[in-house]
Protein backbone atom coordinates (compact mmCIF):
# COMPACT_ATOMS: atom_id res chain seq x y z
CA UNK A 1 0.00 0.00 0.00
CA UNK A 2 1.65 3.07 -1.12
CA UNK A 3 1.72 5.87 1.65
CA UNK A 4 -1.43 8.56 1.61
CA UNK A 5 1.06 10.72 1.21
CA UNK A 6 2.26 9.90 -1.71
CA UNK A 7 -1.31 10.01 -3.99
CA UNK A 8 -2.14 13.15 -1.92
CA UNK A 9 -4.04 16.07 -3.99
CA UNK A 10 -5.29 17.68 -1.11
CA UNK A 11 -6.76 17.72 2.13
CA UNK A 12 -10.12 18.45 1.36
CA UNK A 13 -11.89 18.57 5.10
CA UNK A 14 -8.86 18.63 7.95
CA UNK A 15 -9.99 16.78 11.09
CA UNK A 16 -10.80 19.99 13.42
CA UNK A 17 -13.16 20.99 10.99
CA UNK A 18 -14.48 17.57 10.50
CA UNK A 19 -14.94 17.27 14.26
CA UNK A 20 -16.18 20.88 15.26
CA UNK A 21 -18.67 20.11 12.13
CA UNK A 22 -20.05 16.56 13.40
CA UNK A 23 -20.37 18.63 16.90
CA UNK A 24 -23.02 21.09 14.92
CA UNK A 25 -24.93 18.24 13.54
CA UNK A 26 -25.37 16.43 16.73
CA UNK A 27 -26.70 20.12 18.24
CA UNK A 28 -29.07 20.41 15.41
CA UNK A 29 -30.22 16.51 15.77
CA UNK A 30 -31.03 16.92 19.67
CA UNK A 31 -32.58 20.20 18.78
CA UNK A 32 -34.84 18.21 16.48
CA UNK A 33 -35.74 14.88 18.23
CA UNK A 34 -36.15 16.68 21.29
CA UNK A 35 -38.09 14.60 23.72
CA UNK A 36 -37.99 11.38 21.03
CA UNK A 37 -36.69 8.15 20.88
CA UNK A 38 -34.32 8.10 17.60
CA UNK A 39 -33.25 4.51 15.56
CA UNK A 40 -29.95 5.65 13.96
CA UNK A 41 -29.37 3.38 10.86
CA UNK A 42 -25.72 2.69 9.69
CA UNK A 43 -24.71 1.31 5.63
CA UNK A 44 -21.52 -0.70 6.45
CA UNK A 45 -18.87 0.37 5.97
CA UNK A 46 -17.61 3.37 5.13
CA UNK A 47 -20.38 5.03 7.63
CA UNK A 48 -18.82 3.21 10.84
CA UNK A 49 -16.53 5.82 11.59
CA UNK A 50 -18.80 9.08 11.57
CA UNK A 51 -21.59 7.43 13.28
CA UNK A 52 -19.27 6.58 16.10
CA UNK A 53 -18.20 10.13 16.29
CA UNK A 54 -21.88 11.89 16.12
CA UNK A 55 -23.31 9.57 18.53
CA UNK A 56 -21.06 10.27 21.12
CA UNK A 57 -22.26 14.31 21.04
CA UNK A 58 -26.02 12.99 20.54
CA UNK A 59 -27.81 13.62 24.26
CA UNK A 60 -31.12 12.34 22.49
CA UNK A 61 -32.35 8.42 23.53
CA UNK A 62 -31.02 6.89 20.67
CA UNK A 63 -30.46 2.78 19.42
CA UNK A 64 -28.27 2.03 16.25
CA UNK A 65 -28.72 -0.70 13.69
CA UNK A 66 -26.78 -1.52 10.76
CA UNK A 67 -27.35 -2.72 7.07
CA UNK A 68 -25.15 -3.88 4.67
CA UNK A 69 -26.38 -3.39 0.78
CA UNK A 70 -23.98 -4.78 -2.00
CA UNK A 71 -25.54 -3.38 -5.65
CA UNK A 72 -25.72 -6.61 -8.24
CA UNK A 73 -23.63 -5.03 -10.80
CA UNK A 74 -19.43 -5.07 -10.56
CA UNK A 75 -16.78 -2.67 -8.99
CA UNK A 76 -16.76 -0.91 -5.60
CA UNK A 77 -17.75 3.01 -7.15
CA UNK A 78 -20.69 2.09 -9.06
CA UNK A 79 -23.82 2.61 -8.02
CA UNK A 80 -26.44 1.75 -10.97
CA UNK A 81 -28.99 -0.75 -10.54
CA UNK A 82 -30.47 -3.01 -8.39
CA UNK A 83 -29.36 -3.02 -4.89
CA UNK A 84 -29.08 -6.13 -2.65
CA UNK A 85 -29.53 -6.32 1.08
CA UNK A 86 -27.17 -8.00 2.67
CA UNK A 87 -27.18 -7.70 5.90
CA UNK A 88 -31.21 -6.39 7.23
CA UNK A 89 -31.83 -4.32 10.47
CA UNK A 90 -32.90 -5.90 13.26
CA UNK A 91 -34.83 -3.64 14.49
CA UNK A 92 -38.39 -3.35 13.45
CA UNK A 93 -38.77 0.63 12.41
CA UNK A 94 -42.65 0.47 12.39
CA UNK A 95 -43.79 3.62 14.09
CA UNK A 96 -40.36 4.85 14.76
CA UNK A 97 -37.95 8.60 14.52
CA UNK A 98 -35.60 6.84 11.70
CA UNK A 99 -32.45 8.59 10.74
CA UNK A 100 -30.44 7.35 8.21
CA UNK A 101 -26.58 7.94 8.52
CA UNK A 102 -24.27 7.80 5.57
CA UNK A 103 -20.58 8.86 4.78
CA UNK A 104 -21.82 10.21 1.71
CA UNK A 105 -24.50 10.44 -1.01
CA UNK A 106 -22.97 10.23 -4.51
CA UNK A 107 -25.34 9.39 -7.40
CA UNK A 108 -28.07 9.06 -4.97
CA UNK A 109 -28.66 5.75 -6.05
CA UNK A 110 -28.36 3.24 -3.51
CA UNK A 111 -29.58 5.68 -0.54
CA UNK A 112 -33.05 6.51 -2.91
CA UNK A 113 -33.21 2.92 -3.14
CA UNK A 114 -32.58 2.16 0.67
CA UNK A 115 -35.13 5.06 1.53
CA UNK A 116 -37.86 3.85 -0.91
CA UNK A 117 -37.47 0.27 0.91
CA UNK A 118 -37.54 1.44 4.50
CA UNK A 119 -40.42 3.56 3.91
CA UNK A 120 -42.55 0.54 2.81
CA UNK A 121 -42.11 -0.78 7.05
CA UNK A 122 -43.65 2.34 7.47
CA UNK A 123 -41.53 4.41 10.18
CA UNK A 124 -42.78 7.53 11.54
CA UNK A 125 -40.02 9.66 10.20
CA UNK A 126 -37.34 8.72 7.83
CA UNK A 127 -34.36 11.26 7.90
CA UNK A 128 -31.55 11.19 6.02
CA UNK A 129 -27.82 12.35 7.35
CA UNK A 130 -24.69 12.47 5.00
CA UNK A 131 -21.35 13.77 6.21
CA UNK A 132 -20.43 14.42 2.31
CA UNK A 133 -22.81 15.60 0.11
CA UNK A 134 -21.52 15.54 -3.92
CA UNK A 135 -24.47 17.33 -6.08
CA UNK A 136 -22.86 16.95 -9.21
CA UNK A 137 -22.53 13.21 -9.18
CA UNK A 138 -26.58 12.72 -8.36
CA UNK A 139 -28.43 10.81 -10.70
CA UNK A 140 -31.72 9.81 -8.37
CA UNK A 141 -32.35 12.43 -6.33
CA UNK A 142 -32.26 12.02 -2.57
CA UNK A 143 -33.42 14.41 0.50
CA UNK A 144 -30.63 15.20 2.41
CA UNK A 145 -31.96 16.66 5.81
CA UNK A 146 -28.78 17.08 7.50
CA UNK A 147 -25.31 17.66 5.50
CA UNK A 148 -21.84 17.92 7.00
CA UNK A 149 -20.08 19.28 3.81
CA UNK A 150 -21.08 19.71 0.04
CA UNK A 151 -17.74 18.56 -2.06
CA UNK A 152 -17.09 18.81 -5.42
CA UNK A 153 -16.75 16.20 -7.64
CA UNK A 154 -13.56 14.99 -6.31
CA UNK A 155 -12.30 11.48 -5.88
CA UNK A 156 -12.19 11.57 -1.72
CA UNK A 157 -11.08 8.91 0.91
CA UNK A 158 -10.01 9.04 4.34
CA UNK A 159 -12.47 9.22 7.57
CA UNK A 160 -14.28 5.88 6.42
CA UNK A 161 -13.81 6.18 2.74
CA UNK A 162 -11.99 3.75 1.23
CA UNK A 163 -9.40 3.62 -1.78
CA UNK A 164 -9.32 0.12 -2.62
CA UNK A 165 -10.64 -0.79 0.98
CA UNK A 166 -8.07 1.24 2.38
CA UNK A 167 -7.26 4.46 4.33
CA UNK A 168 -10.39 4.71 6.27
CA UNK A 169 -8.82 5.21 9.24
CA UNK A 170 -7.27 8.66 8.20
CA UNK A 171 -8.81 11.48 10.77
CA UNK A 172 -9.71 13.80 7.42
CA UNK A 173 -11.12 13.39 4.29
CA UNK A 174 -8.68 14.14 1.19
CA UNK A 175 -8.79 14.25 -2.76
CA UNK A 176 -6.75 11.42 -4.49
CA UNK A 177 -4.29 12.39 -7.00
CA UNK A 178 -5.16 9.78 -9.28
CA UNK A 179 -1.96 10.19 -11.49
CA UNK A 180 -0.05 8.88 -8.59
CA UNK A 181 -2.49 6.10 -7.37
CA UNK A 182 -1.24 2.98 -8.13
CA UNK A 183 -4.33 0.60 -7.33
CA UNK A 184 -2.75 -2.58 -4.69
CA UNK A 185 -2.55 -5.67 -6.80
CA UNK A 186 -5.20 -8.15 -6.17
CA UNK B 1 -34.91 6.56 28.28
CA UNK B 2 -34.10 6.12 31.92
CA UNK B 3 -31.16 8.56 32.60
CA UNK B 4 -27.79 6.42 32.92
CA UNK B 5 -26.99 8.95 36.07
CA UNK B 6 -30.27 7.10 37.85
CA UNK B 7 -28.90 3.69 37.61
CA UNK B 8 -25.09 3.95 37.52
CA UNK B 9 -23.05 1.74 39.93
CA UNK B 10 -19.72 3.70 38.85
CA UNK B 11 -17.36 4.08 36.13
CA UNK B 12 -15.21 1.30 35.63
CA UNK B 13 -12.94 2.97 32.66
CA UNK B 14 -12.79 6.80 31.99
CA UNK B 15 -13.20 8.47 28.67
CA UNK B 16 -9.11 9.63 29.22
CA UNK B 17 -7.83 5.78 30.32
CA UNK B 18 -10.38 4.46 27.65
CA UNK B 19 -8.13 6.64 24.94
CA UNK B 20 -5.01 6.50 26.28
CA UNK B 21 -5.53 2.53 26.31
CA UNK B 22 -6.81 2.34 23.08
CA UNK B 23 -3.94 4.70 22.02
CA UNK B 24 -1.68 2.08 23.18
CA UNK B 25 -3.20 -0.98 21.48
CA UNK B 26 -2.94 0.65 18.03
CA UNK B 27 0.70 1.79 18.83
CA UNK B 28 1.15 -2.09 19.82
CA UNK B 29 -0.47 -3.82 16.90
CA UNK B 30 1.45 -1.93 14.37
CA UNK B 31 4.68 -2.74 16.24
CA UNK B 32 3.24 -7.00 15.82
CA UNK B 33 2.40 -6.16 12.34
CA UNK B 34 4.96 -4.20 11.01
CA UNK B 35 5.76 -4.63 7.32
CA UNK B 36 2.61 -6.63 7.01
CA UNK B 37 -0.85 -6.11 6.04
CA UNK B 38 -3.94 -6.63 8.38
CA UNK B 39 -7.49 -7.43 8.05
CA UNK B 40 -9.33 -5.85 10.92
CA UNK B 41 -12.63 -7.41 11.21
CA UNK B 42 -15.45 -5.51 13.20
CA UNK B 43 -17.83 -7.56 15.58
CA UNK B 44 -20.80 -5.50 15.15
CA UNK B 45 -22.64 -4.28 17.14
CA UNK B 46 -20.26 -3.61 20.39
CA UNK B 47 -17.22 -3.36 18.79
CA UNK B 48 -17.62 -0.78 16.61
CA UNK B 49 -17.03 2.20 18.70
CA UNK B 50 -13.99 0.42 19.84
CA UNK B 51 -12.87 -0.17 16.08
CA UNK B 52 -13.39 2.81 14.67
CA UNK B 53 -11.05 4.02 17.58
CA UNK B 54 -9.01 1.72 17.45
CA UNK B 55 -7.68 1.91 13.54
CA UNK B 56 -7.14 5.74 13.85
CA UNK B 57 -3.65 4.88 15.78
CA UNK B 58 -2.85 2.00 13.44
CA UNK B 59 0.14 3.03 11.10
CA UNK B 60 0.48 -0.39 8.78
CA UNK B 61 -1.77 -0.69 6.32
CA UNK B 62 -5.08 -2.11 6.87
CA UNK B 63 -8.66 -3.09 5.51
CA UNK B 64 -11.61 -3.05 7.42
CA UNK B 65 -14.75 -5.95 7.57
CA UNK B 66 -17.81 -6.67 10.05
CA UNK B 67 -19.10 -9.60 10.50
CA UNK B 68 -22.54 -9.81 12.56
CA UNK B 69 -23.04 -12.38 14.90
CA UNK B 70 -26.19 -14.11 17.22
CA UNK B 71 -26.45 -16.78 19.00
CA UNK B 72 -29.23 -19.34 18.72
CA UNK B 73 -30.42 -19.13 22.33
CA UNK B 74 -31.94 -15.75 23.78
CA UNK B 75 -31.54 -12.98 26.03
CA UNK B 76 -28.44 -10.95 27.17
CA UNK B 77 -26.18 -13.40 28.40
CA UNK B 78 -27.27 -16.66 26.79
CA UNK B 79 -24.45 -17.43 24.45
CA UNK B 80 -24.17 -20.79 25.41
CA UNK B 81 -25.38 -22.10 22.28
CA UNK B 82 -23.61 -21.79 18.52
CA UNK B 83 -23.46 -19.01 16.69
CA UNK B 84 -25.09 -17.85 13.77
CA UNK B 85 -23.63 -15.65 11.22
CA UNK B 86 -26.03 -12.54 9.96
CA UNK B 87 -23.60 -11.01 8.34
CA UNK B 88 -20.32 -12.63 6.84
CA UNK B 89 -17.39 -11.40 5.66
CA UNK B 90 -16.99 -9.82 2.46
CA UNK B 91 -13.23 -10.30 2.51
CA UNK B 92 -12.10 -13.93 1.56
CA UNK B 93 -9.14 -14.45 4.41
CA UNK B 94 -7.72 -17.13 2.96
CA UNK B 95 -3.38 -16.82 3.73
CA UNK B 96 -4.07 -12.94 5.07
CA UNK B 97 -3.71 -11.69 8.90
CA UNK B 98 -6.75 -11.22 10.53
CA UNK B 99 -7.44 -9.69 13.59
CA UNK B 100 -10.67 -9.61 15.36
CA UNK B 101 -11.95 -6.75 17.40
CA UNK B 102 -14.77 -6.84 19.58
CA UNK B 103 -16.09 -5.28 22.76
CA UNK B 104 -15.75 -7.26 25.58
CA UNK B 105 -15.30 -11.32 26.07
CA UNK B 106 -17.70 -13.21 28.50
CA UNK B 107 -18.19 -16.41 28.37
CA UNK B 108 -15.81 -16.89 25.11
CA UNK B 109 -18.55 -19.09 23.71
CA UNK B 110 -19.24 -16.93 21.10
CA UNK B 111 -15.47 -15.97 20.15
CA UNK B 112 -14.86 -19.33 20.51
CA UNK B 113 -16.91 -20.44 17.44
CA UNK B 114 -16.08 -17.69 15.37
CA UNK B 115 -12.32 -18.27 15.64
CA UNK B 116 -13.07 -21.95 14.98
CA UNK B 117 -14.96 -21.24 11.93
CA UNK B 118 -12.44 -18.60 10.35
CA UNK B 119 -9.74 -20.86 10.97
CA UNK B 120 -11.21 -23.37 8.46
CA UNK B 121 -10.69 -20.43 6.06
CA UNK B 122 -6.94 -21.03 6.74
CA UNK B 123 -5.77 -17.12 7.49
CA UNK B 124 -2.37 -16.80 7.52
CA UNK B 125 -2.82 -15.86 11.23
CA UNK B 126 -5.70 -15.00 13.32
CA UNK B 127 -5.72 -12.70 16.55
CA UNK B 128 -8.08 -11.22 18.92
CA UNK B 129 -8.35 -7.88 20.06
CA UNK B 130 -10.85 -6.62 22.72
CA UNK B 131 -11.05 -4.15 24.62
CA UNK B 132 -12.59 -5.66 27.98
CA UNK B 133 -11.79 -8.83 29.43
CA UNK B 134 -14.45 -10.33 31.80
CA UNK B 135 -12.20 -13.21 32.69
CA UNK B 136 -14.30 -14.56 36.02
CA UNK B 137 -17.03 -15.46 33.59
CA UNK B 138 -14.44 -17.59 30.85
CA UNK B 139 -16.71 -21.13 30.55
CA UNK B 140 -14.46 -21.70 27.13
CA UNK B 141 -10.58 -21.37 27.16
CA UNK B 142 -9.99 -18.18 24.56
CA UNK B 143 -6.66 -17.12 23.65
CA UNK B 144 -6.87 -12.77 23.35
CA UNK B 145 -3.73 -11.51 22.28
CA UNK B 146 -4.82 -7.72 23.06
CA UNK B 147 -6.86 -6.65 25.99
CA UNK B 148 -8.01 -3.29 26.97
CA UNK B 149 -8.87 -3.57 30.25
CA UNK B 150 -9.74 -6.51 32.78
CA UNK B 151 -13.28 -5.88 34.24
CA UNK B 152 -14.93 -7.74 37.24
CA UNK B 153 -17.99 -9.49 36.80
CA UNK B 154 -20.86 -6.69 36.67
CA UNK B 155 -23.17 -5.66 34.23
CA UNK B 156 -21.21 -3.15 32.30
CA UNK B 157 -22.37 -0.16 29.32
CA UNK B 158 -21.06 2.28 27.32
CA UNK B 159 -18.50 2.56 24.81
CA UNK B 160 -20.34 0.41 22.07
CA UNK B 161 -22.22 -1.63 24.69
CA UNK B 162 -25.82 -0.85 25.46
CA UNK B 163 -28.38 -1.67 27.58
CA UNK B 164 -31.29 -3.17 25.76
CA UNK B 165 -29.91 -1.08 23.12
CA UNK B 166 -29.56 2.60 24.78
CA UNK B 167 -25.91 3.91 25.94
CA UNK B 168 -24.01 3.39 23.26
CA UNK B 169 -22.80 6.56 22.79
CA UNK B 170 -21.40 6.97 26.49
CA UNK B 171 -17.82 8.34 26.89
CA UNK B 172 -16.89 5.71 29.23
CA UNK B 173 -17.62 2.27 30.59
CA UNK B 174 -19.63 2.07 33.50
CA UNK B 175 -21.59 -0.57 35.83
CA UNK B 176 -25.02 -0.74 35.95
CA UNK B 177 -27.15 -1.30 39.35
CA UNK B 178 -29.74 -3.70 37.88
CA UNK B 179 -31.99 -2.87 41.07
CA UNK B 180 -32.27 0.78 39.83
CA UNK B 181 -32.29 0.10 36.17
CA UNK B 182 -35.52 0.41 34.50
CA UNK B 183 -36.48 -0.67 30.41
CA UNK B 184 -37.09 1.67 28.14
CA UNK B 185 -40.74 0.70 27.13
Amino acid sequence: MQAYQDILAEILIDEQALQNRIKELAVEINRDYQGKDLLLICILRGGIVFLVDLMRHLTVPHQVDFMAVSSYGTGTRQSGGSVRLSLDLKTDIRGKEVLLVEDIVDSGNTIAYVLEFLQTRQPHSLKVCTLLDKPERRETPVPVDYRGFTIPNKFVFGYGLDLDEYYRNLPFIAVVDLKKYHPPSA
Amino acid sequence: MQNYREFIDEILVDEKSIEKRVSELGAKISHDYAGQELLVVCLLRGGMTFTADLTRFLTIPHTLDCMSLSSYGTGHYASSGNVRVNLDLMTNIEGINVLLVEDIVDSGRTLAHVLQMLKTREPKSLKVCVLLDKKYRREVPVEVDYIGFDVPDRYVFGYGIDIDEYYRHLRFIASADLKKYKKTP
